[in-house]
């Protein structure tokens, strides 16, 4: 059975915080004098070379992996400021590795991956791999090739889950700790293995308005053009807003208004957000969006992205239900790794604490963790994996790991 | 072959009219189908723009959605936050209650406070929130700069923010200054002492203010303000009860000096009266012998005219025995150095032989000596004294009574037994009441004229009185008669 300890702390001062939460999850964890593995998230208003000095102090050698977010969750609520610290007793059968790949811009996205993934599998010899757990610290316009890359060396049925952790106001800002080192312009990855199992659901909420445009000229993250005008005016048609206000106002409205992209073979619709326009009124999205497809303008409400998770935590309990293989004669444990986009924390505003009510009424008892990031890595339809990852937008996805 | 040909010829025919309708159906069908993908397209076109009605509605209940929950986010935060400048009364800690979540949470990422020094005539920043030491320093620059234009916002109680369209020059130069896109200036306004401003602003773009961000904005400044004014009066309390108290002190220590003093004098008076009186006694004792000796005819018969000299040397020979006594007794009991034998005993029964003792005297002046005593508890008393007291008081009486009668009243309240000497005499004038009971103290009338005293009797009894314990009172109505009160504890 897991040991999970979770400890959080509200403080301004990033030392105290620090100590406070690893504190707290550490006196939670008494039964077990072992800690295999360390996740951290906190808010950016914290500094994160403080966290890693003081965490590293306090656990030492053990693997810890992590990244801010503009808000985080845990069991005890919603937090714009705050840090969590959540750790990890695993038992006997149940292995985890963790691994970094610095400097992807520098390199090719692809070789970071196939980088990312010789780290991961570094010691794993013949026990099942069962998931693989990403934090990115950016857009991650290059995170199809980069998965490409990971999943070449790892197979192609491997599922990954992940997320990337940069700030809406500032996409250079970000952090990602890899035990004492914290980094930019990388990846941290966990891979579980063993007796150990995983249900994923992700769900948006957000459904199609008006009739279907054809993209007819992109290039990766820009649109230029969508039915042969400047992508632009997709916008302008559909909000009634002039240009000038909406190269001011539309990475906020595109978080209401996003791009739905049809991908061949899928029910969901694949979300995009506009990060900004540019004055030829070409859009730049937070990922790609291919030449000669079908996009729809999305809409969504407060009732439907709530009910998207309602399905995602149901879709990932599910998951859970049929995954292999069934483990255990002890009753195992359970925790939740939680992303959410932080497109959704600014529509749901002060709803946002009915999400985490889903949550802790989907999974009564079960330890909670989780981030409120930029966009959240999986496959399109977590119930029917195969072997394509996506980069989503504006998703509410869970990871349920059992063992 | 003819034949063959006109069939060849119909069976063309037909064909051909068979394609003519066919050609003719299949028209109809496409015009039926064009019409139809017309009409599909319309209906699509009508349903997209149907579409663009609900995103743009969308947009304005969106909006107005959050200009709601923003406002609901910002009186939350202005409760939480003004609940927290409330609650110190130290000018220094109010700014310092100010948070970066209370600002983020009012929509904003940076905040300033300032004060206005009127003697420097300059800004003192006191709140940096959002901003590093370089920006800092800039925007204090610019503060020094704009310091005249700024200031005049504070009695004019104005509110500047990026909305006001009339000053674009300056909102671009703060914009640039601060490093925002958006902000709000409020006057804090204090009723004490220096007055402030109160700055939020945000870098965002696309986190436009609207004048609600203006109104709640100038509310948070007036509670910092009133924040500041209460700080500021608390100080100021606090300073003045300090002044008191060491001023109270002070005087403490003064007065007791002071007390110290007097009491070394009162020592002092009471061993010079003491002295007096004993060396006074001696003397006076022979004189009374001498004179006792003579009028008593052991050395020969005295002319008449001698006796009555000799028999009025007697007479006041016994008054200054006597006034002697009383101060020597009210010198001792001041100096605590008369040991009072205090022992219970039945009031009644004090009463009963002070009252046959000047029952006489009474009967004398025709005056009636009433006694109303109730059944009483023993008192803890000194016999000798209180009878001493008694007698000094119905003496009194009689003295000043021409007619009518002298009442003694004796009853028990709670643990004390509480006696009154009532006469139906001359009285006495309200302001000399409070002086009765100091020593050497005469009423100045005309009655006074004629009936000799030492001012010294009831002093004597106000101190045996306490001696006991007890109180004693007068009340008296000029005319009407006086009464003498005093409690004794109950055995």
């Amino acid at each position: 059975m897991i040991d999970i300890a979770i400890g959080f702390s509200s403080e301004n001062n990033s030392l105290l915080a620090a100590e406070e939460a690893v504190g707290q999850a550490k006196t939670r964890l008494k039964s077990r004098s072992k800690i295999d593995l360390g996740l951290v998230f906190h808010s950016f208003d914290l500094s994160a070379p403080t966290i890693a000095k003081t965490l590293s102090e306090h656990l030492e050698d053990i693997p810890l992996i992590g990244a801010a977010g503009a808000a985080l969750m845990c069991d005890r609520g919603v937090y714009k400021h705050g840090l969590t610290v959540m750790l990890l007793g695993f038992p006997e059968g149940v292995y985890c590795s963790t691994a970094v790949a610095r400097n992807i811009h520098e390199k090719n996205p692809f070789l970071g991956g196939k980088e990312l993934a010789e780290h991961l599998l570094y010691g794993f010899k013949n026990i099942q791999r069962n998931f693989g757990f990403l934090l990115f610290d950016r857009l991650v316009e290059e995170a199809t090739s980069f998965v490409s890359g990971l999943q070449e060396h790892l197979g192609r049925g491997f599922p990954c889950f992940g997320t990337s952790a940069s700030s809406y106001a500032d996409v250079s800002k970000a952090s990602l700790y890899y035990n004492s080192e914290v980094l930019t312009d990388g990846c941290v990855g966990i891979r579980g293995g063993g007796k150990v199992s995983f249900g994923l659901g992700l769900q948006h909420g957000w459904r199609p308005i008006g009739k279907p445009h054809l993209v007819t000229s992109s290039v990766g993250n820009i649109v230029s053009a969508v039915d042969g005008k400047p992508a632009l005016g997709l916008y302008e048609d559909y909000l009634g807003l002039s240009g000038s206000r909406l190269t001011r106002e539309l990475r906020k409205l595109s978080a209401s208004y996003p791009i739905g992209l049809l991908i061949p073979g899928e029910q969901e619709y694949l979300l995009r957000n506009v990060i900004s326009v540019d004055e030829r009124g070409a859009l730049f999205c937070q990922g790609n969006i291919p030449e000669g497809a079908t996009v729809r303008l999305m809409i969504s409400t407060k009732e439907t992205c709530l009910e998207a998770a309602s399905r995602a935590l149901a879709e990932a309990k599910e998951n859970l239900a049929n995954a292999m293989p069934k483990i255990a004669k002890v009753m195992p444990s359970r925790f939740a790794i939680v992303f959410s986009s932080f497109s959704r924390y600014n529509l749901l505003r002060r709803d946002i604490k009915e999400e985490l009510s889903l949550i802790k009424k989907s999974l009564p008892g079960i330890p909670i963790i989780g981030l409120f990031t930029q966009g959240e890595l999986a496959p399109l339809n977590a119930g029917a994996y195969h072997g394509q990852i996506y980069f989503h937008n504006q998703d509410f996805s869970v990871l349920i790991i059992e063992g | 072959m003819f034949a063959f040909n006109i069939i060849l010829a119909f069976l063309g025919l037909v064909a051909a009219i068979v394609m003519a309708f066919v050609v003719m159906t299949k028209e109809n069908t496409a015009n039926t189908l064009r019409n139809e993908v017309s009409n599909l397209r319309r209906a699509l076109d009508e349903m997209d723009e149907q579409a663009k009605l609900v995103v743009r509605t969308d947009i304005e209940l969106n909006k107005a959605q959050e200009e709601l929950d923003k406002k609901i986010t910002g009186l939350y935060t202005l409760n939480r936050l003004s609940r927290s400048i409330s609650s110190t009364l130290e000018e220094s800690q109010v700014f310092k209650r100010i948070e970066p979540a209370h600002i983020e949470d009012l929509g904003f990422t940076k905040a300033l406070a300032f004060l206005f020094s009127e003697t420097e005539r300059k800004f003192i920043l006191r709140l940096t929130l959002g901003y590093i030491p370089e920006e800092t320093e800039r925007i204090k620059s610019f503060m020094e700069t704009h310091r005249e234009g700024l200031a005049k916002l504070l009695p004019a109680e104005k509110t500047l923010s990026s909305l006001a369209a009339d000053e674009h020059a300056f909102v671009e130069a703060v914009r640039e200054a601060f490093g925002v896109t958006f902000f709000v200036f409020a006057p804090v306004l204090p009723k004490e002492g220096s007055p402030g401003l109160f700055f939020v602003g945000t870098d965002k773009q696309d986190t436009a203010i609207t004048e609600g961000d203006e109104e709640l904005i100038t509310i948070v400044a007036n509670h910092i303000g009133q924040a500041l004014e209460n700080a500021r009066l608390f100080e100021k309390t606090w300073q003045a009860h300090q002044n008191l108290e060491k001023r109270v002190e002070e005087r403490t220590k003064e007065l007791s000096r002071v007390l110290e003093e007097v009491k070394k004098i009162s020592q002092r008076k009471n061993d010079f009266v003491s002295n007096v009186s004993h060396e006074l006694r001696t003397p006076l004792t022979s004189i009374k012998g001498y004179a006792s000796i003579l009028l008593s005819g052991k050395l020969g018969v005295l002319p008449e005219d001698v006796y009555k000299r000799l028999e009025k040397i007697n007479k006041h020979s016994d008054e200054l025995v006597s006034f002697v006594n009383e101060l020597l007794d009210i010198s001792r009991i001041e100096s605590g150095r008369v040991d009072l034998k205090l022992a219970p005993y039945d009031f009644k029964h004090i009463v009963e032989e002070v009252a046959d003792l000047l029952a006489v005297q009474c009967r004398e002046k025709q005056i009636e000596l009433v006694t109303a005593v109730d059944q009483l508890p023993e008192v803890l008393a000194d016999y000798s004294q209180i009878k001493r007291v008694l007698i000094n008081l119905i003496n009194n009486a009689i003295k000043y009574t021409t007619k009518g009668s002298i009442t003694l009243r004796a009853a028990r309240h709670d643990a004390e037994v509480r006696i009154e000497v009532q006469d139906t005499g001359c009285g006495i004038p309200e302001q000399a009441l409070d002086k009765l009971f100091v020593e050497f103290y005469r009423v100045d009338s005309a009655v006074n004229q004629e009936v000799k005293g030492t001012g010294l009797g009831l002093a004597l009894v106000k101190h045996i009185i306490e001696a006991h314990h007890g109180t004693i009172w007068v009340k008296s109505k000029v005319g009407e008669g006086s009464t003498f009160g005093f409690t004794l504890p109950v055995a």
